[in-house]
């Protein structure tokens, strides 16, 4: 056989693609006086599992905790970052920044990436300053808002109309001469996020493995039934400041 | 006595063999010739207040302009060239509406005092071959007043970059006279209104001129209303209860 | 764009305690248009069989009328009424004739099926536009909302429910999900079966 050499006349075009997809999802409600903040630690790739443990869900500081979802590098890139502005506000400013300055500048810090997006969907869950708890969910140039409840990820879509049905009790009419609780008590909302995630292991592929949950308590109060909880530790630093929690369990791993 | 201090006075980077930056000294001689300036401190809020001279009577004195806002909760007074100030305020106010951007929140005021303070040692910095942005350092030294979340302030800073806080603070051509004066009157729970008579007592003894409504500017800074400069009406009433 | 999603539209199956419900919205739409708010999706075929057709609207109008003629048939020759169980392969197998160039249809049918000793059985059954049939125990879903629907009724429904609770759990079900679903909603209709009567009840719903 003879084998004839081709000229390259044809223009070839290569591409190469930043972005991946890892699966997982996060979610977060806010009590009262408390923030609930949660993701699953499983991390795929299309049909592959990377690892059946990686973090979602982070401390920023001893009020607040970020949750990312979607391309795993990025956000973990984007919490580095993150925590290193907040250390600079430290030291520039001698205090820890708020929750809602954390959520202003999780915005600017996305929307200076308005043409090269981190590839993730953020929940910024804490303690306000008037000591009631939080919520922002932000899209990935920075479009944000204060909310009670937010699932965000692969079984987002599984997940927010069922804390529409059980946070805001949408669909629902309060029995007459009563109004339906503007938050929720602590034990009731765990029991929803461990219920949204066990669902959504159930039904979607890339969720499952653990489950880490996140809780801050404001200033000075109860425990509200948090230490009868199975696979509880706590995280706080300081005695006279918000507590914080993490709650690690299963999930099924198929 | 030239030749003892020449050489060493004339880089503004440079370290005289006593180790004396000569410039930075001369900027600050700069604000003693400036008109007296007081800055006091209450639980209620922060009370500016300028002499402004006015050396003939064709000057238009509502030109003069000695005290100005630099964010809502924050106001500043000047004293030495002024127009030197304008720089630093600019740069005031473009940090306070950086911070409240990225922030979404009230500026400190020691962090304001500290931004200027930054700027102020910019002079004689240049990048690479290209010229540097400052020759000089400012003549001027501002007392910044303002309400954070940790209460009333009140701020001096001088051509060396050092920001100190105060309860009460003179600056300018009376300011020793005034300091001892401040020193003498003021105490902790002085109201509002005490803390305006008493700055425009001590203008009044530093003043060569007939204290009047025309030739003194006041503002204050409280929780309530944030800064605001007084107007000659509202002036004119804390003049009479003088 | 896929042409399963061109007019939207959702149904949802529910098992119970000696009874099933079948529910789904009443929006026909035009892509994000909105064209009717009474568009029905599930239809009776005998007594104790309702069949959901979410999908392209032309296909459940044609497919309404195959399957009516295919059970008259059916009917007719055996001279007995369909079982839900056979009813499910008839579909199965007419979608199936049409495998490669399928009605874009995903059935869910819900009806109670006689058992040896004379009682009554619930059966739900559900297949995609080709006639994979999934006998599921608890509940099917299908249409533009599923995903949704499957969120919800995963986290709603339990064992043994009675009619009553089961009409609740459905009628939330399909609301709440409908609700985050731009292509589903315009109000709900909810048939609960038990052994001596059907209930039927329509529902309002946002009609945003």
């Amino acid at each position: 056989m003879q084998h004839v050499a081709v000229p390259h006349a044809q223009p070839q075009q290569r591409q190469f693609n930043p972005y991946s997809e890892n699966g997982g999802t996060i979610l977060a409600i806010a009590g009262a006086n408390f923030s609930v903040i949660a993701g699953d630690t499983r991390q795929s790739e299309g049909y592959s599992i990377q690892t059946r443990y990686a973090p979602k869900v982070f401390r920023l500081t001893d009020k607040a905790v970020l949750a990312t979802n979607g391309f795993a590098a990025d956000g973990n890139m984007f919490v580095k970052k993150v925590r290193q502005r907040l250390e600079w506000y430290r030291h520039a400013h001698a205090k820890d920044m708020p929750l809602r300055a954390i959520a202003r500048l999780i915005q600017t810090m996305l929307y200076a990436r308005r043409f090269f997006p981190y590839y993730v969907y953020n929940i910024l869950g804490g303690i306000e300053e008037d000591g009631s708890g939080a919520v922002y969910s932000f899209d990935p140039v920075g479009s944000y808002e204060r909310e009670a409840c937010r699932a965000a990820g692969a079984a987002s879509s599984l997940v927010q109309p069922f804390l529409d049905n059980q946070i805001y009790f949408k669909n629902q009419t309060p029995a007459p001469g009563t109004t339906h609780p503007a938050h929720l008590p602590l034990s009731h909302v765990l029991s929803l996020v461990i219920d949204s995630f066990t669902s959504a292991t159930e039904r979607h592929i890339e969720v499952g493995d653990g489950l880490e949950i996140y809780v801050v308590l404001a200033k000075g109060s109860a425990l509200q039934g948090l230490d009868a909880i199975q696979g509880l530790s706590e995280l706080t630093t300081t005695d006279d400041g918000e507590r914080m929690f993490v709650i690690r369990r299963n999930l099924k791993r198929d | 006595m030239f030749l003892t201090r020449s050489e060493y006075d004339r880089g503004v980077n440079t370290f005289s063999p006593e180790g004396r930056l000569f410039q930075v000294e001369y900027a600050m001689e700069a604000i003693k010739l400036g008109s007296t300036t007081v800055g006091i401190r209450t639980p209620n809020g922060v009370v500016l207040a300028v002499e402004k001279r006015v050396h003939s009577p064709l000057l238009e004195s509502s030109s003069i302009e000695k005290i100005m806002e630099i964010d809502v909760h924050l106001g500043c007074a000047m004293s030495g060239l002024t127009a030197d100030a304008r720089t630093m305020i600019d740069h005031a106010r473009v940090t306070a509406q950086n911070h409240s951007f990225t922030y979404d929140e009230k500026i400190k005021v020691e962090s304001v005092a500290q931004a200027v303070c930054d700027l102020a040692l910019r002079f004689g910095e240049s990048v690479h071959d290209e010229e540097a942005m400052m020759s000089r350092p400012f003549g001027v030294a501002l007392l910044i007043a303002g309400i954070d979340e940790l209460g009333p302030q009140l701020y001096h800073t001088d051509p060396s970059g050092t920001s100190i806080k105060y309860d009460a603070k003179a600056i300018g051509s009376g300011s020793e006279a005034a300091q001892s004066e401040l020193q003498d009157k003021w105490h902790k729970q002085m109201t509002l209104q005490e803390a305006q008579i008493l700055t425009l007592r001590v203008l009044k003894q530093v003043m060569e001129e007939k204290l009047d409504q025309h030739n003194v500017q006041v503002a204050q800074v409280t929780a309530e209303k944030g800064f605001e400069i007084l107007d000659e009406t509202s002036l004119k009433s804390v003049i009479e209860l003088m | 764009m896929s042409i399963m999603d061109q007019n939207g539209g959702s149904v949802i199956a529910m098992v119970g305690k000696d009874c099933v419900a079948i529910a789904s919205d009443l929006r026909l739409g035009n892509q994000a248009l909105g064209v009717s708010s009474n568009f029905q999706k599930i239809f009776p075929v005998t007594d104790r069989i309702y069949l959901g057709l979410p999908g392209l609207a032309t296909d459940v109008t044609t497919l309404k009328e195959r399957f009516r003629f295919r059970v008259n048939m059916y009917t007719i020759k055996e001279e007995r009424e369909i079982e839900p169980e056979t009813f499910a392969h008839l579909v199965s197998s007419t979608l199936y004739e049409h495998r490669f160039g399928p009605y874009f249809c995903e059935p869910v049918m819900a009806g109670l099926s006689k058992t040896p000793s004379g009682g009554y059985k619930p059966f739900i059954a559900a297949t995609d536009l080709i006639g994979c049939l999934n006998f599921a125990k608890d509940f099917v879903v299908a249409g533009t909302a599923s995903e949704k629907l499957f969120g919800v009724a995963e986290g709603l429904w339990e064992p043994d429910l009675e009619p009553e609770d089961l009409f609740e759990t459905i009628s939330q079900t399909l609301m709440n999900a409908v609700d985050r679903d731009a292509y589903s909603g315009w109000g709900c209709v909810v048939h609960v079966l038990t052994k001596d009567k059907v209930i039927t009840r329509t529902l309002k719903g946002r009609m945003d």
